[in-house]
């Protein structure tokens, strides 16, 4: 059975190796190389630009401004997966800092760096803003000029009788909770080539979402989609950094003014920090409670910082910006408001636990907060309240696979929960905490593919799942083989390529593994239903009598009555036999009550640790950390247990180190010196990882099911231990120090 | 333009090419910190003159009063070294707290010392060490004591045309003992917030000798020979040690950072400066108690 086996990843030794064609590895004949001249000011009016200066540089091939979209025939400036908001380069005004306003391209780098130094533009500074919460009042300076107030959004949950709520509570807890704009830090930056033959663009892509890619492109140049091609090469990681549309609108339209030659764009490190960041959140939660622990309500206000344009964070804010900021808990009523606001930052987009995480961060702490405040057992406090299967969630939804409290008790018991706990007198205090979060994925999307039975046995997995480091095409491949029982070193993983391969949402939100998974049992189910028509007429036998049985086909009890696949197609005269497989789901919420359907499944995640604190530095040390996550079902545990530790490693950074920060809009740790990601040697002494399977669970993704635990678990950990509650992540030693020390 | 790269094998040819191209020529070392300046283009030198192949600036020479260490010498060779972790452990220990493995497999101490980075965790040691840097330029050679050698971050006391070739650092006196602190506040890759190396002899329980430098947390690695001189003649006892602490962090002026601000780092120095003090008192094997706080 290729299912439940740690079989190694696909690509794993050509990419230690160093092996692996990356988009930066690609060499088309004629190739130019893109560069982007940038905004210096966080908000200007753009008096004047010259690109002249610039062509006279020897090698410069074409520069792109916005005076090259009135020409006739000429693409849209403006894009945007939900609003159009976005200029492909900035026309009379710059919004943040490295936004574009021009591109080159040219025969060299150096000349193209040339150039970009010597292009004149002439800015004249606006007033700028900076922080969600300020850019949301009426009188901030206006980011867009049609948005007064900067709110582009304001979406409603309103789930039961809040005053009642409130009324029958014995205590109220409010607490405010922020995250900073973070940096998906992929170890791979972006790339795009672009490279446009009679009137067809070929677009490679580093990017999570090639169908989304070709969609906006097409739509960008009034093309049929057919008449855009995306290929995807293997990323050096995501995150959500490469999801949607990201630099693919600003090179094609490059390569369109330079004709023939492809042009090649990719990302210096420094640009990767004003490309797309987390949002900038702040979270106001207030939750009444009952002595015993029960929760009786619970109201959240969010405000979350989109940066200069809204992007994704609208369809977001329909969905995940309101029932990833509440919590898996069982609350008879739930208010929340989620505000899209535009500031002078970098645009924010998803960002690996996308709003789970900074949700997770408030109400998780805040439930800790709540059982402080009680008395009572934390673990004890979130037993009382969590999901249970049958329970309603506060957008309606009778929730059916609900092992919330299974993930978290898990947890718990690794890091000895329920044993006594010496928390030390000296310097060096110890102390335990712990965190549980519900992640929905996307309400509404669907996923194809293709299986391809060649006459030489290899079946083709045609899948427009992007292979970015995580190990989908492995695991996708051990689906296919074990739903066909084809074996494995057989099957072969084409894609993705617009051009080749069916239609696939995304390659985010978990969701790959679930829904392409899904989409490839169905193909298999179909490509088996065809070998038995094939089959029968050679056995002379009805298709019913048929069983599919290793790579052949039977007849039921005669097991001696044996062909082969190969041999089916070979009789037949065919090269190859195709079945097609779609999943596919449907929900949404309605934007003025959260009420409706948010996800298809539930991610469901759970952390416990361990940790201990410098009281005279505070420094903190993390002992031990446990990652607990629902998977349903284990495609390959090994791949899914470095997930989960990966979930844990990257949680990390964000809850203890990582911050972009700005100055009056100027990123200030553009680069990976100055901005800080987790090394080895920051892992913790004892890390584990539990996987929790049930017998009738479906596949869950686990790419993130972990992740939004870990700073909640850490700080309620150190809440534990010296009695400080950190509010503002990341949860520094000097914030620790100033609140024990009361500076 | 990427600059051409010129690979001398003596030292006089190497100075002679810093000589004949000036300000367009920059000696490349290690490269950790170099490339980095040229490829975020903060300089762009028409030369860059390849230190590899000196044979001037390699290795490591014994004497009686110390170490000579060549300037091409890299941060990892140091941490492993068995003389210098046996007779300089707080060389080794901030050697081996650089960065990563990759860094200090490439960087070398000439280099460290050249770039002058604030935040940098070999100078400390040396500074406590008393380390004397030899120099060779046009006009010959000289030596330069490394409390005279960094001018403030990245700005050392070299003349135009000036190489550093050796590192020269004396043996402590008899039965010293000393360590190496680091302090970080983000990964454990990063630079240091704070760093302090601490050396003391005692003679009957008595303090002969003490020094203490403080770095990272300031513009350049510092000693306060006014508050060492506190111990000196006593035990090293708990008060006298908290005084020390207190005396650094109320006469070291601190710097504002991504690491920390200024304020909690004179609060980490009156910490580190006491816990270095209580290991070198305890007599806790420098080495392996390790600096990994």
């Amino acid at each position: 059975m290729a299912i439940g086996r740690s079989v190694p990843v696909r690509d794993a030794e050509a990419r230690v190796r160093g092996a692996v064609a990356y988009l930066a590895d690609l060499r088309l004949p004629g190739m130019l190389t893109a560069k982007i001249v940038r905004s210096p000011f966080p908000h200007a009016r753009i008096r004047h630009l010259d690109p002249r200066p610039a062509l006279r540089i020897p090698g410069v091939v074409a520069i792109l401004t916005a005076e090259d979209f009135n020409r006739p025939g000429a693409p849209r400036l403006f894009y945007g997966v939900d609003r159009k908001d976005q200029p492909v380069v900035a026309r009379d005004r710059v919004r943040y800092v490295g936004e574009p306003v021009a591109a080159i391209a040219a025969e060299t780098p150096e000349a193209a760096e040339e150039a970009a130094q010597a292009i004149e533009v002439e800015y004249e500074e606006l007033p700028a803003v900076f922080d969600p919460l300020t850019a949301a009042k009426p009188e901030a300076p206006r980011v867009h000029e049609d948005c007064p107030g900067n709110v582009f959004l304001h979406t409603r949950l309103r789930h039961g009788d809040l005053e009642a709520g409130f009324a029958a509570a014995d205590l109220i807890v409010e607490e405010t909770y922020t995250t900073p704009p973070a940096c998906h830090a992929a170890l791979e930056p972006h790339g795009v080539i672009a490279q446009w033959a009679d009137g067809r663009l070929t677009v490679w892509s580093a990017t999570q979402a090639p169908f989304v890619v070709q969609e906006t492109l097409a739509e960008l140049f009034g093309l049929p989609r057919e008449a855009v091609r995306v290929i995807v090469p293997p990323l050096g990681g995501g995150y959500g950094g490469k999801g949607y549309v990201r630099l693919e609108p600003l090179t094609a339209v490059l390569a369109w003014k330079v004709g023939g030659r492809p042009v090649r764009l990719i990302l210096e490190r420094s640009e990767e920090f004003v490309t797309l960041t987390r949002h900038a959140a702040w979270i106001r939660i207030r939750t009444g409670v009952r002595r015993d622990g029960t929760l009786t309500a619970r109201q959240v206000e969010v405000y979350w910082g989109a940066g200069a344009y809204a992007d994704i964070t609208p369809r977001l804010l329909r969905s995940a910006g309101l029932v990833r900021v509440v919590g898996p808990y069982r609350i008879p009523a739930v208010h929340v408001d989620a505000y899209g606001v535009y500031t002078n930052l970098p645009p924010a987009g998803p960002f690996r636990g996308t709003m789970s995480f900074e949700g997770a961060w408030a109400y998780e702490s805040h439930m800790d907060t709540i059982a402080h405040a009680l008395g009572m057992d934390p673990l004890e406090l979130r037993r009382r309240n969590l999901l249970r299967p049958g329970d309603r969630f506060c957008t309606g939804e009778v929730i059916e696979e609900a092992f919330f409290w299974e993930c978290l008790e898990a947890a718990a018991r690794h890091v000895g929960w329920d044993q006594p706990y010496e928390k030390g007198e000296g310097m060096r205090r110890r102390g335990r905490g712990l965190a549980v979060m519900m992640k929905s994925t996307l309400p509404r999307s669907r996923s194809e593919c293709r299986l391809v039975l060649r006459a030489d046995g290899v079946l083709e997995l045609h899948t427009g799942t992007v292979e970015m480091g995580q190990g989908a095409h492995t695991a996708l491949a051990q689906i296919a083989a074990a739903e066909t029982e084809i074996p494995l070193e057989r099957v072969q993983v084409i894609g993705p390529d617009t051009a080749q391969v069916p239609y696939d949402a995304t390659t985010s939100a978990s969701r790959a593994t679930s829904m392409m998974g899904a989409a490839i049992r169905e193909a298999a189910a179909r490509l088996k239903e065809e070998m038995r028509r094939r089959a029968a007429p050679l056995l002379e036998v009805d298709p019913e009598e048929l069983i599919l049985q290793g790579a052949g086909v039977t007849l039921r009890g005669r097991p001696e009555v044996w062909i082969a696949w190969e041999e089916v197609l070979r009789r037949h005269g065919l090269e190859a036999l195709e079945a097609h497989g779609v999943f596919e789901t449907q929900g949404g919420l309605d934007p003025e009550t959260g009420q409706g359907i948010a996800s298809p499944h539930w991610h469901q995640g759970a952390g416990a640790c361990e940790v201990e604190v410098d009281i005279e530095t505070g420094k903190v040390r993390i002992l031990r950390y446990c990652a607990a996550a629902y998977a349903g079902r284990v495609i390959n545990p090994a791949l899914a247990t470095l997930q989960n530790e990966g979930n844990m490693v990257f949680g990390l950074g964000q809850a203890l180190m990582e911050q972009i920060f700005f100055d009056q809009g100027q990123p200030l740790n553009a680069n990976m010196s100055d901005y800080q990601i987790p090394s080895l040697r920051d892992l913790p002494e004892v890390l584990e990882s539990v996987l929790l399977e049930s017998p009738e669970g479906s596949i869950h993704g686990l790419g993130e099911m972990t992740l939004p635990p870990v700073a909640p678990a850490i700080a309620n950990a150190i809440f534990d231990a010296v009695g400080v509650r950190i509010r503002d992540l990341p949860i520094t030693p000097e914030k620790i120090w100033r609140a024990l020390h009361g500076e | 333009m990427r600059p051409e790269v010129l690979h001398p094998s003596t030292l006089s040819d190497a100075l002679a090419a810093l000589a004949a191209y000036g300000e367009e020529a920059r000696p490349l070392a290690g490269g950790t910190a170099l490339v980095l300046l040229l490829h975020h283009r903060l300089i762009a030198p028409r030369v860059l003159i390849c230190l590899e192949e000196v044979r001037e600036l390699r290795g490591f020479q014994f004497a009686e009063e110390g170490i000579r260490i060549g300037a091409m010498v890299r941060l990892q060779e140091l941490a492993r070294f068995p003389q210098i972790r046996e007779r300089l452990p707080a060389l080794a220990l901030a050697c081996r707290e650089v960065g990563n493995i990759r860094i200090r497999n490439q960087a070398t101490l000439g280099g460290n010392l050249a770039e002058a980075d604030y935040a940098s965790d070999p100078p400390i040691a040396l500074m406590a060490l008393e380390a004397i840097l030899e120099v060779h330029g046009p006009n010959g050679p000289r030596e330069i004591p490394i409390s005279e050698f960094f001018r403030g971050p990245y700005t050392t006391a070299l003349e135009p045309g000036e190489l550093i070739t050796a590192v020269r650092t004396p043996f402590p006196p008899p039965g010293s003992r000393m360590t190496y602190l680091k302090f970080r506040t983000r990964s454990a890759e990063d630079r240091p917030c704070l760093g302090v190396a601490a050396l003391v002899a005692f003679e009957d329980g008595i303090c002969r000798e003490l020094r203490i430098a403080v770095g990272a947390a300031c513009e350049t690695p510092q000693r306060r020979p006014e508050v060492e001189r506190l111990a000196i003649g006593r035990p090293l006892t708990e008060v006298v040690i908290r005084a020390i602490a207190q005396g650094y962090a109320d006469q070291i002026e601190t710097l504002n950072d991504l690491r920390g601000s200024a304020a909690y780092r004179k609060r980490m120095i009156e910490v580190h400066v006491r816990r270095a003090l209580e290991e070198v008192r305890d007599g806790h094997r420098s080495f392996s108690a390790g600096a990994g706080c």
